[in-house]
């Protein structure tokens, strides 16, 4: 199967990563004033996870290592070249890593599904695929 | 002139399978570079995680999970250190130590499962009983959900310790970490839990479970015991593996 043109690859992921910065931004912002996120389809879901053990990571929330990921991935979306798609690529790959981690950890062992935290999991999914795609199909190839 | 045309036509197409060649070769470096960078990544990550989950705990200034807690033992009866409702006809007694990280993991992987079905719907009631094995820290530990039981909120206390248990003896049991358990375990009356818990009543209730769980013959925790219908008294059912197991030691005792 031919891949899609790079150009269309790093549009999606632009387009990606930009929602994942705000996603991640507005976890990050509704976990800074001790609250947490609002599920917008209901229940407690957003706030046993946000109040888990496992949404911070060396004392950091989580999210603020989200909104890192999803601006190096947005970075790599805008430049050309190998370096960019290098880049994209590792970091999409563990942010994929990470992603389905956490959800493993909100299925069985907090018990609790937090919508913010699955929309994230879902881009960094989509992200994965499109610089994996990136990478394999351009690596090498001319700017 | 033809044949200097083909020899520049032949050079053409050897510079292009040599540039082709050399990109095909370069690709195939970058993709393997670029999965190396990847996993290795990954591999931090993985080693990252491992230690900061192995540092949590103990914080009396970081209490987490009272949510989860809450949501786990809501609607279900309490009375002292016994969780379901009076009327179950089996009673299963866990023997614990609030500081063991096996009990962590029991209460946190396998007691829900049991929690959420056989105790919620009125089959089976669970009664946690000190068995202090860890070291001095346990002590004050168990007497403080004593004191929190004697106010309806044993088993939150209970789950919420185990959620944020420090490492062993390690000095984290201090007033201020237990406090901020009670007051996130619901305790209404802090300033009556704090007198209780260090009374000589509760404190030798602590003593007398640890004695009770060596009379029945444990040497480790958690150990469990269960009576009902379908046992001969108390009979001892060691640790049951999984919550299967625990059902099924509930069903075979109705």
């Amino acid at each position: 199967m031919k891949a899609p043109a790079e150009g269309t690859l790093r549009g999606i992921a632009t387009f990606l990563a930009s929602f994942g910065v705000g996603v991640a931004t507005y976890i990050a912002i509704a976990d800074s004033g001790g609250g947490s996120p609002v599920c917008i389809a209901g229940g407690h879901g957003c706030q046993t996870v946000a109040e888990s053990s496992y949404s911070h990571l060396l004392g950091v929330n989580v999210a603020i290592f989200g909104i890192i990921g999803y601006v190096v991935l947005l970075a790599c979306a805008l430049l050309r070249g190998d370096g960019a798609r290098m880049v994209g690529f590792v970091v999409a790959l563990v942010g994929f890593g990470y992603s389905v981690y956490l959800t493993y950890l909100e299925l069985f062992t907090i018990d609790a599904i937090c919508q913010w935290c699955v929309a994230s999991a879902v881009l960094m999914t989509l992200l994965f695929v499109t610089n994996a795609t990136r990478m394999l199909a351009y690596a090498g190839a001319k700017r | 002139m033809s044949g200097r045309r083909d020899r520049e036509a032949r050079r053409e197409e050897r510079l292009r399978e040599d540039e082709q060649a050399g990109t095909a070769e370069r690709r195939q470096r970058l993709i393997k570079l670029g999965s190396a960078a990847g996993f290795l990544a990954l591999a931090v990550l993985a080693v990252v995680l491992v230690v900061s989950q192995s540092q949590k705990g103990g914080d009396a200034s970081n209490i987490v999970d009272t949510q989860a807690v809450n949501q786990l033992l809501d609607g279900i009866p309490q009375n002292g250190m016994t969780l379901g409702k009076p009327s179950a006809k089996v009673t299963l007694l866990e023997f614990g130590d609030l500081q063991c990280p096996v009990c962590k993991g029991y209460s946190e992987e396998v007691l829900p499962g049991v929690i959420e079905g056989q105790v919620q719907n009125g089959e089976a009631k669970i009664d946690f009983r000190n068995f202090t094995i860890i070291g001095p820290e346990s002590t004050p530990a168990g007497a403080a959900a004593i004191a929190a039981g004697e106010q309806g909120r044993g088993w939150n206390f209970v789950e919420l310790f185990y959620r944020n248990q420090g490492a062993e003896d390690s000095g984290y049991v201090t007033d201020a970490f237990l406090t901020a358990i009670a007051k996130g375990a619901g305790v209404p009356n802090v300033a009556s839990w704090n007198a209780d818990r260090k009374s000589k009543r509760v404190l030798s209730e602590v003593a007398a479970t640890t004695a009770e769980a060596e009379q029945l013959g444990f040497s480790g925790t958690p150990s469990f015991a269960i009576k009902g219908p379908g046992t001969s008294g108390t009979e001892t059912i060691g640790t049951p593996g999984s919550v299967g197991d625990l059902e099924s030691a509930i069903s075979g005792a109705e």
